[in-house]
């Protein structure tokens, strides 16, 4: 696609140190997470404790099944921990209720999935617009141009009055990140944002994530198999049977 | 609630025209016809009524005593002696209004009474040449009588003032004089089994559109009904006309307590046809309602449908920031509207469902006589219509939106993802 030719990867990022990251964004003590039925109740996260600054971007590897995707989805104050607690921002989400915790994934939060989750009935920009409109921060017409603002950046400006089933996958993961982005949130959760992607459309997403952490300072957690991607990361964790056991700082 | 909710549930309603619209018309369909079935119905029922109202007196008094007269004995020795009054037999009371006269003027010395005038009514058989037809016979002052029920006013031919002039005339029930093959100025024999025969001139036709009416009815004048029925100077009955017809019921019984006569109102008169009614009409309103609810059936099933394919969509507006009660909203918001789009297309057809009805050509002979189809077009069907469409597919929209609003993003993400 000629739209993705256009998009000049950042190679040489790799190369550039990393910044020193800022404060703390996200925290969590003594995470555990219990999975299944009543009867049978197996321990998916075995006590995470995990500092992330301003800044930082973060890979998650680790074999399928080790809680990376579980981790995430309570770092997204999507999920409620067994035990343990996690605070974005410095706001402990345990005490907060399910509407507290929707507006805190919107002003906050931007997630990006493996399966690009648009909503089939909207335009690329409206899908962009929607946590934008919902959160009200701003007006009308600065959501648009916000919205316009981040789609060209991220080379979609032609297809913004597109639907999504008129997307390749390489495109609509972009407009998914677009969305995830465009409402300034903190920290993006990506689980497996690549992993569905061949491999020049998974170097185009593997670039955007690193721009938007380098210059506009966005913590980014990244869930990914690449060992490439993983490698060119401020920050590797490799998690097993629930358990961190590698954190490597790659400054 | 915020206006991207709005945009949300109108953009998904729209994606799926197809299917909402079949709901839409499903509520439609129920609308239209709680508008059609209730038009017919009333349609006929308020012309029976009004017809019924104009050839009927709001109150009859009859000839019956609610109060047998004291014997002779209980009357001097007042409460003394315990009368056992075991049956009369018919001969020993002589059924008249006593002192009609002054009935009917303390009758229309009342407020809420009109009009009221003295009838004698029996039966009498019309002979015309060989031909023979029982009729009831009502001698009435026709003046007075028009007053109180006005014949005048649909007389089909000749003339009502007739009556009152001639010595020997008789007005006809429209069906009467077709079935003698009768004609104004037509001289007829009208004889009973205890009085005179007597000729008499045909001076008019009445149409009441009252088929059962028409059929049997004659009018003479008070005189020669007592002399035709053998019953001299007597008042059978005296009919009144109320300035508030519905509250008949009210009047007579107070009527009963001042005369000690035997009643009845026109809602009494014609018990069988409004207790008809009545059932008539609470069935159509389970019909109807069933109509209705199966409009809503619809709303769900198609609704429920939605919500189950939109959980990841849900998953995903929850995750960036909606709240459960925007997707509850959002989903409620769409049963509302399409109740309203069924509302508003189930009116308009339903408005010119009936228009078109009414213009409809049909010879009805029945309880109502009428040339066209009869309808009722009566706005508050329309509003009844809207409002219980606007229930029944929020009830309807209740139920998928609740279960939309539940849906927990991690529990699809964890589906979708492993
Ligand atoms: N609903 C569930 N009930 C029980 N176990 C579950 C459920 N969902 C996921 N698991 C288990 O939790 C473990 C971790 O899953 P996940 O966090 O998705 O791993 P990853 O993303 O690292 O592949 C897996 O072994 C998986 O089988
Ligand atoms: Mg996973």
């Amino acid at each position: 696609m000629s739209d993705e030719s256009s998009f000049a990867p950042a190679t040489e990022g790799a190369r550039t140190p990393w910044p020193e990251p800022g404060k703390v964004v996200l925290e969590t003590r003594g995470l555990v997470r219990d999975l299944g039925s009543e009867a049978v109740k197996t321990r998916i996260l075995h006590g995470i404790d995990l500092t992330i600054r301003e800044g930082e971007f973060l890979s998650l590897t680790g074999f399928s099944g080790s809680g990376k995707s579980t981790l995430l989805y309570l770092l997204g104050a999507l999920d409620r921990p067994t035990s343990g607690e996690v605070s974005i921002d410095g706001v402990e989400i345990g005490a907060l209720d399910d509407d507290d915790r929707a507006t805190l994934r919107g002003e906050k939060l931007g997630f990006v999935f493996q399966f690009h989750f648009l909503l089939p009935e909207f335009t690329v920009l409206e899908n962009v617009m929607l946590p934008m409109k919902r959160r009200g921060a701003r007006a009308q017409t600065a959501i648009e141009s916000r919205a316009r603002e981040v789609v060209e950046s991220l080379g979609l400006g032609e297809l913004a009055g597109r639907r999504p089933n008129q997307l390749s996958g390489g495109q609509q993961q972009r407009v998914s990140i677009a969305r995830a982005v465009a409402n300034d949130p903190r920290i993006v959760l990506a689980d497996e944002p690549t992993g569905n992607l061949d491999s020049r459309n998974g170097l185009i997403v593997m670039d955007v994530f690193e721009r938007l952490a380098r210059e506009q300072r966005i913590t980014i957690v990244m869930v990914t198999h690449e060992r490439s991607f993983a490698s060119r990361t401020s920050r590797q964790l490799v998690m097993k049977d629930g358990r961190i056991v590698e954190d490597l700082d790659q400054r | 609630m915020s206006r991207v909710v709005f945009f949300i549930a109108l953009r998904q309603l729209w994606d799926r025209k197809l299917l909402n619209g079949i709901a839409v018309c499903g509520v439609a369909l129920g609308v239209l016809t709680l508008i059609g079935i209730n038009g017919i119905m009333q349609g006929f029922q308020q012309k029976f009524l009004s017809n019924i109202l104009r050839i009927s007196p709001h109150v009859t008094l009859f000839d019956r005593q609610l109060r047998p007269q004291a014997p002779i004995l209980a009357r001097a020795s007042e409460g003394f002696v315990v009368t056992d009054v075991h049956h009369e037999s018919p001969a020993d009371r002589i059924l008249r209004i006593s002192r009609p006269a002054e009935i009917v003027e303390a009758l229309e010395a009342m407020d809420e009474v009109v009009a009221a005038s003295k009838l004698l009514v029996g039966s009498a058989v019309i002979s015309r040449g060989s031909q023979q037809y029982p009729v009831e016979v009502r001698g009435i002052e026709p003046a007075r009588q028009d007053r109180v029920t006005p014949i005048a006013s649909y007389l089909l031919q000749g003339n009502y003032r007739t009556l009152e002039a001639s010595p020997d005339a008789i007005v006809l029930g429209s069906g009467v004089a077709s079935r003698l093959g009768a004609k104004v100025g037509d001289v007829i024999v009208c004889g009973s089994s205890l009085g005179q025969r007597l000729n008499l001139k045909i001076v008019g036709i009445f149409e009441a559109a009252i088929p059962p009416v028409d059929n049997t009815r004659v009018y003479v004048t008070l005189r020669n009904a007592q002399a035709l029925l053998g019953r001299p100077d007597t008042v059978g009955r005296i009919e009144l006309k109320l300035r508030e017809p519905d509250a008949a019921q009210v009047v007579t019984a107070r009527l009963e307590e001042m005369f000690g006569y035997d009643g009845e109102s026109w809602q009494e008169t014609n018990a069988n046809f409004l207790a008809l009614f009545k059932q008539q009409n609470s069935i159509i309103d389970f019909v109807v309602g069933a109509i209705l609810a199966v409009g809503g059936f619809g709303v769900l099933a198609i609704q429920i449908m939605i919500v189950l394919q939109k959980t990841r969509d849900i998953a995903i507006l929850r995750s960036v920031g909606f709240h459960r009660r925007d997707i509850l909203s959002c989903f409620l918001l769409q049963g509302a509207v399409i109740s309203l789009l069924g509302a508003f297309v189930g009116d308009v057809s339903g408005h010119y469902l009936i228009q078109a009805l009414g213009k409809l050509k049909t010879k009805q002979e029945g309880l109502v006589k009428s040339e066209t189809f009869l309808v009722f077009d009566d706005p508050r069907f329309y509003w009844y219509g809207f409002g219980f469409a606007l229930v029944v597919g929020l009830l309807a929209s209740l139920i998928p939106a609740v279960r939309g609003s539940r849906v927990e993003p991690v529990d699809v993400l964890r589906g979708q993802l492993g």
